[in-house]
């Protein structure tokens, strides 16, 4: 548990919680002593599913009658439930849209919060057109494929200006393609924006591109806060570094090293020279299109490599994993390694 | 064949004619049926709404009651209606049966099951994360659920057109607690029973074009008010 002294951004937070709790059928499932977000500023929450980051999302705009306890904070000030549906807007992880137009439904956020319809859809129409779906206003909501739906959810909830906008992983259901183009063009909207934002997400991808700061949750807990390169490079303990994409755990015993290390698939190879070398066997051989998947069994587990040249491999095969120096992280052994 | 032919005919001529028995027995099955309605919704919607929307012990329990409710026999609804408004019954002493009222409840009674299944049914066709969507957008709780009536209208439509159908069709709860007295209790289907009963064919074919065509107005006019 480090850095989660709430880190100073510079500026005043937007929005936060402190001692946040959430529980269900009398178990505890999100524990948070504080966590804030910055106007402008943007929160990435990286965890496995099942980690409570839709809970974290939720309670923070109390949405879907959780049962939680504790504080949230708009602006410094202790906020209730109206002040948190007047500032928060929230894109889920399905678009949602209603039946009706792809204008109509850009216009429907600010239609619940009272807004005259023609008002409305004058508002709402720039942000169509700044997530590049313009084109289709007149169009059915009910003939978009999904990433053009996700668009629009995503217009109308910048429609209504929030103070804070919640994206609890937007992208998910997406293909590749459609993701980096959607991912691209809503890191240029909300660049120029006063918002504050929290994703939540699995893929670390995401967060590179979208957060500044990224908090790592595992089983309800913040386990690791910082600056989002940081928290990807330098992973506090083996869940974390699992998340990360640390996922080849190297103990003591085939390192030689004092101390658990752990490292990425793309920083092993199968025979280079230097750094740490493991002997192991083939276990199998996955083509993965630019690279091929090995995983190999040593003493350490099996450990997945990233082999670009994997010709003539095969299960059963005798190889040595080498691990390059600067891909190694030193892993504080605080929670148990088998985990 | 004839037979069938001049009470067509016989029919016609009633309708055309203007007779005043005919249209105050159907101003009276437009009241009761309509009312009976009207009450289902107001009991069924909610507990409809509850089951789909809402997690409590009991709640599958219900949504099964309700579904069996649907099949509900009205000649059994009208015995146990008639019990409790017999004078000597639970609820005697309002001096209901054979009244309009008793029909409305009796009604009533049949149709509240068809609204609590099919509102069930129609708003757990909406996608479960819509209030909390709504919500997200900085709808009130009220807000949301009457953005969620509005989603599925047209099924809530269709649960109230299932509802008028069950009722404006039955006899049996109608002539048990209504008893069948003319220019009082008197309703379509009862009449077209008592003409058929006694040979007055063209009658009872007249009663039932009327049902008909009663029945595909109502329906007509609430699909009409639910386009998109």
């Amino acid at each position: 548990m480090s850095e989660l002294a709430s880190e100073p951004s510079g500026q005043r937070p937007r929005i936060g919680c402190r001692d946040l709790r959430v529980s269900a059928r009398g178990r505890e499932l999100l524990h948070v002593p504080a966590l804030d977000v910055a106007a402008g500023d943007a929160l990435a929450v990286l965890g496995p599913n099942g980690a409570g980051k839709s809970t974290l999302l939720r309670a923070l705009a109390n949405l879907g009658g959780l049962h939680r306890t504790g504080e949230v904070l708009l602006d410094g000030r202790r906020a209730g439930s109206r002040e948190l549906r007047c500032a928060v807007a929230a894109v889920l992880q399905r678009p949602i849209l209603r039946h009706g137009s792809v204008a109509a439904n850009a216009a429907a956020g600010l239609r619940l919060r009272g807004t005259g319809r023609a008002e409305a859809r004058r508002r709402s129409a720039p942000w169509l057109d700044a997530l590049g779906v313009g084109h289709l206003a007149p169009r059915s909501a009910r003939t978009l494929s999904g990433g053009e739906a996700q668009r629009v959810a995503i217009a109308r909830a910048l429609a209504v200006a929030p103070r804070v906008l919640l994206l609890d992983e937007p992208f998910a259901g997406l293909d590749a393609t459609t993701r980096a183009d959607l991912l691209a063009d809503l890191h240029a909207v909300l660049d120029g924006l006063d918002t504050a934002t929290l994703l939540v997400t699995h893929d670390r991808h995401e967060a590179v591109a979208l957060a500044g700061r990224t908090a790592l949750l595992v089983a309800g807990r913040i386990r690791q806060l910082g600056p989002t390169e940081r928290v990807l490079d330098e992973p506090v303990d083996v869940d974390c570094a699992r998340l990360v994409g640390f996922t080849n755990l190297l103990p003591p015993a085939v390192t030689g090293r004092a101390e658990l290390c752990a490292a990425r698939p793309e920083h092993c190879s199968i025979g280079g020279a230097g750094g740490v070398r493991i002997p192991g066997t083939v276990r199998r051989v996955v083509p993965l299109g630019g690279a091929t998947r090995v995983d190999v069994d040593t003493a350490a587990g099996t450990l997945a490599c990233r082999a670009p040249g994997a010709e003539g491999l095969a299960p059963g095969h005798r190889v040595t994993v080498s691990v390059a120096e600067a891909g190694l992280r030193t892993i504080p052994t605080s929670g148990p390694f088998a985990g | 064949m004839d037979v069938l032919l001049d009470g067509l005919r016989q029919a016609l001529s009633l309708l055309f004619s203007g007779d005043a028995g005919t249209w105050a027995i159907t101003l009276l099955t437009l009241r009761v049926s309509l009312g009976a309605t009207v009450v289902a919704a107001l009991v069924g919607v909610p507990i409809g709404a509850a089951i789909a929307l809402g997690s409590f012990p009991g709640r599958r329990v219900l949504l099964a009651a309700a579904n069996t409710g649907m099949g509900l026999p009205p000649v059994v609804v009208g015995l146990v209606v008639t019990v409790f408004l017999w004078r000597s019954g639970p609820l005697g002493g309002l001096g209901l049966l054979y009244t309009p009222t008793a029909m409305v409840v009796a009604q009533a009674v049949i149709a509240t099951p068809v609204v609590v299944a099919l509102v069930a049914a129609a708003l757990q066709q909406v996608d479960p994360e819509f209030l909390v969507q709504m919500q997200g957008l900085g709808a009130t709780r009220v807000r949301a659920l009457w953005a969620l009536g509005v989603e599925a209208r047209l099924p809530l439509l269709a649960a109230a057109m299932a509802a008028f159908g069950a009722v404006v069709s039955e006899v049996g709860a109608a002539q048990m607690v209504g008893g069948n007295i003319a220019g009082q209790t008197r309703v379509l289907t009862t009449a077209a029973v008592l003409a058929t009963s006694r040979g007055e064919f063209g009658l009872a074919i007249a009663f039932g074009l009327v049902l008909l065509l009663l029945a595909f107005a109502v329906n007509l006019v609430v699909t009409l008010a639910g386009r998109p």
